[in-house]
């Protein structure tokens, strides 16, 4: 398997052309509307909304498919956590004496026996899983529609220092590089034998950091590399140097910001004044 | 400052030491060296010779970035390379290296370029002005927007050249450029080096261990050995000193190997010629070549089940791509087969569905007559062997011994049957004197024998080797091959992935040759090795000795220096 490019999406679209801090408000206050509303309907909505937008510029199925993959037994956890436990939480949001169940598990089974599994705490979890998709879907929209050129200009125009801005990017440029060395390893580790897929979970772990070894001094290695050349190509870290890119906000930019500014503004408002986005169970 | 230069000189190198931090041999040894502007010098030695530490020092990352102990004085354009930081000696050196995936930093090619303009705090229509003018200059003009890891192996080299070309430095230094290159690729970037030097008059210095591209390029050879000068002058005359080469552990190209062997039969006198053009012009001073095809003999039984099939095999990755086209192909018991091709042409895809890594999006893949898919991947590691390119993807236990006989703790097999199996592969490869020694203290050479020895405890009949001889030196990537020689004459199949044509005639006998996902010619390697229109196809390019045996006579199949020599009465 050829692991997604996890970097950038090249289609031209309307989102992609914004500059960066454009992206990086609605970052911003997208994840804090998804913070704020419990509802998980409004929740399912924002998120879909997010989907709809990653998928409109061009963010691969595969990448998503990807990510919902690896993203699903921690989701499952989740759901199972607040169904089981949550229930001071729940029962404090909805106001209820009681909360539904929907399932018990059999008194005789140890440390969950008698538990119930409730509906309010399961809406709960859906509600907590929506507000991490929508994190999570909000990192490909930004991110891998900027060039990261543009986005170091972008971060260094909002005096993030340039060292830091510069971390970030090749953070984004290494990431694949490292998926596709811990696929390697993973490939001759089966190569000799080890089959993942029937060990039990003590020996997987056992394997796993073996697994490590190899990764991390590749990792270690690739980065002096790296720094050797960056070094070679008179890199010093000096805010001062020149961009061949400008950054630079235009019109639809400002539009954008000021039209996403003022839903900011409501959904704020209403929330906090009349309750929009709270959680229904 | 102030350090007065030989009028010509760019560079000096004054009795020049260095140790790295933690090592206790000198990677450098009392170097002096000029470097006069205008020069292509090359630099060769065997692998730990000190070339790329040479190299290193002419911009400062020696001793600057990576520490040690620094004897003696590096001079460039005048600057002293331990006083001056990096970024500023950057202003003067250009540096391309090795692997072009890492030396790749930006996510397009033109900032790519700009990259170290930026960092010299060029103004923004200056840096475009260059870009441009680099990229026309390395023949890159159409693809600037386009993102580097979307280009080939020898177009991502000539975009790191025009990147260093764009300072306009006044030496450019090319570390192992063309290594990890196919031979196409790898002739683009000499001939653009050519160009470079000759059209900008810039000073070149390159390492490199491909001597046949070497001896056609540079005006200078210097030979290091043990981080010693131990020859500096005319290339031609290093070239065509085998005494002197073998000292060093070096290769002479193949066409002067060639006619060292007639000289030795007295056929050739005065120099012996270094370079191909005036190899095939002292053929006409020889006798007629003799017709050379020895008869091939057949290397399996066609009665036998093959051991592993491909039967119409087509596979298409994730994004697209369509790395193989209805490949069908057989590997018998018993043969020794190379596959052939450029960087791409779908090699290691095939191999992968061999070791059931990769299932075909249409086709069948079998072993011994059966789905390889049906075998667990314990039995296909008993199997089959694989060596990676990389040999340290497998490494990472704590002492050779446990990592030899790693593998044979998830089998079921007796203590003493594991014992003997860690010994034997231990003493096949020469490694019992390592056995308690951490693998990533041993050479790179050496490493690679580990790895072949945790393979052989699984005694697999078939053994596969991903691109054996890249980054090795010569007498390194010979080690390896003879290693694949002595356990194909134990009985095991061997196939071999790699695109140095040079070095298999003598090992393999059998060739695939594949390009854009298909396999283009099945044939024995003589016959392989001749087809030039099947080669140029794949972006490979018949060796020295070929296309000296077609000179010489059309019907001469030599694939040897022996065999051309030989074949001239």
């Amino acid at each position: 398997m050829m692991l997604p490019e996890l970097q950038r999406v090249t289609r031209s679209t309307f989102f992609s052309r914004l500059d960066f801090r454009t992206k990086l408000m609605t970052f911003a206050y997208v994840s804090i509307v998804a913070a704020l509303w419990d509802n998980p309907l409004l929740g399912g909505v924002l998120m879909l909304a997010i989907l709809g937008a990653c998928l409109g510029v061009g963010v691969s199925l595969t990448y998503l498919g990807f990510m919902f993959r690896v993203m699903t037994p921690f989701f499952l956890l989740l759901l199972l956590t607040h169904g089981l436990f949550n229930v001071e939480y729940v029962l404090r949001l909805t106001g209820h004496a009681h909360l539904t169940p929907v399932l018990t598990i059999p008194a005789s089974w140890p440390l969950l026996g008698g538990r119930s599994v409730s509906r309010e705490g399961l809406l709960y979890g859906v509600n907590v899983i929506f507000k991490s998709m929508t994190f999570l879907l909000l990192i490909p929209l930004c991110v891998f529609t900027t060039d990261p050129n543009h986005l170091v200009v972008g971060l260094v125009r909002l005096r993030v220092p340039y060292k830091l801005a510069f971390v970030v990017s090749a953070t984004l440029r290494f990431f694949p590089m490292i998926f596709g060395e811990i696929q390697a390893v993973m490939e001759t580790q089966r190569l000799r034998g080890f089959a993942l897929e029937d060990m039990g979970p003590v020996q997987r772990v056992r394997v796993y950091a073996k697994t490590s070894v190899p990764v991390i001094l590749s990792a270690l290695f690739k980065a002096q590399q790296i720094e050797v050349v960056m070094r070679s190509k008179a890199f010093s870290g000096d805010p001062d140097r020149t961009y061949l890119e400008h950054s630079a906000m235009h019109a639809p930019d400002w539009i954008f910001a000021s039209a996403l500014t003022v839903a900011f503004g409501a959904a704020l408002w209403s929330y906090f004044a009349v309750g929009f986005g709270s959680f229904v169970g | 400052m102030g350090h007065i230069l030989p009028r010509s000189a760019i560079a000096t190198l004054e009795r020049v030491s260095y140790v790295y931090p933690g090592s206790e041999r000198p990677a450098l040894l009392n170097v002096d060296l000029e470097i006069p502007r205008g020069q292509i010098i090359g630099i060769v030695g065997p692998t730990g010779s000190g070339k790329t530490t040479l190299c290193l020092s002419l911009n400062g990352i020696v001793p600057q970035f990576y520490g040690g102990r620094f004897f003696g004085r590096v001079t460039v354009a005048g600057l002293d390379t331990v006083d001056r930081p990096i970024h500023e000696l950057a202003r003067h050196v250009g540096m391309v290296f090795q692997d072009p995936e890492t030396q790749i930093i930006t996510a397009s090619v033109e900032t790519e370029v700009a990259f170290a303009l930026e960092n010299l705090k060029l103004p923004a229509a200056e840096i475009r002005t260059r870009v441009k003018a680099a990229l026309e200059a390395v023949h890159l003009e159409g693809v600037a927007k386009k993102h580097p890891h979307s280009l080939s192996g020898g177009q991502q080299q000539r975009l790191a050249i025009a990147s260093a070309l764009a300072i306009r430095p006044e030496l450019i230094v090319f570390d192992e450029p063309t290594s990890q290159l196919d031979p196409r690729s790898a002739e683009e970037v000499f001939s653009l080096i050519r160009e470079i030097s000759r059209s900008f008059g810039a000073t070149v210095v390159i390492a490199s261990h491909a001597a046949e591209e070497m001896a056609s390029t540079v005006d200078r050879l210097v030979v290091l050995r043990e981080g010693k000068v131990a020859a500096d002058g005319p290339a031609d005359g290093i070239y065509g000193n085998l005494p002197l080469l073998e000292r060093a552990q070096l290769r002479p190209p193949d066409v002067t190997a060639a006619f060292s062997l007639l000289a030795a039969r007295g056929l050739q006198t005065g120099p012996l010629p270094t370079r191909l053009a005036d190899g095939i012009r002292a053929l006409e001073l020889l006798p007629k070549a003799q017709p050379f095809r020895p008869e091939v003999e057949p290397t399996f039984d066609p009665g036998i089940l093959p051991i592993l099939s491909l039967r119409k095999v087509s596979y298409t990755y994730w994004d697209g791509t369509r790395a193989l086209e209805a490949v069908s192909v057989d590997i018998h018991r018993g043969d020794y087969t190379i596959i052939l091709g450029q960087n791409g042409a779908g090699k290691s895809t095939l191999i992968k569905h061999f070791l059931n890594l990769l299932a075909p999006s249409s086709g069948e893949v079998l072993m011994d007559g059966k789905p390889v898919s049906s075998y667990s991947v314990p039995e296909i590691a008993h199997r089959i062997g694989y060596v990676p390119q990389n040999p340290d993807r497998h490494l990472f236990n704590a002492t050779v011994e446990t990592e030899v006989s790693f593998s044979l703790r998830v089998t079921d097999l007796p203590q003493e049957e594991k014992t003997r199996r860690v010994e034997e592969a231990l003493a096949t490869l020469d490694l019992t004197r390592y056995r308690l020694k951490h693998p990533f203290a041993l050479s790179k050479g050496d490493r690679a024998r580990v790895v072949v020895a945790a393979i052989l405890v699984m005694e697999p009949e078939i053994l596969i080797f991903d691109e054996p001889t890249t980054g090795q030196d010569d007498w390194g990537a010979r080690a390896i091959l003879e290693l694949t020689k002595r356990l194909h004459a134990r009985g095991k199949t061997i196939i071999v992935i790699t695109h140095h044509l040079g070095l298999m005639p003598g090992f393999a006998r059998r060739a695939l040759v594949m390009g854009g996902g298909r396999i283009l010619l099945d044939a024995p390697i003589r016959d392989a090795y001749h087809d030039d229109a099947i080669l140029e196809k794949t972006f490979l390019k018949v060796t020295q000795i070929v296309a000296l045996a077609r000179a010489a006579r059309p019907e001469n199949y030599a694939l040897t220096p022996t065999e051309l020599a030989g074949s001239f009465l």
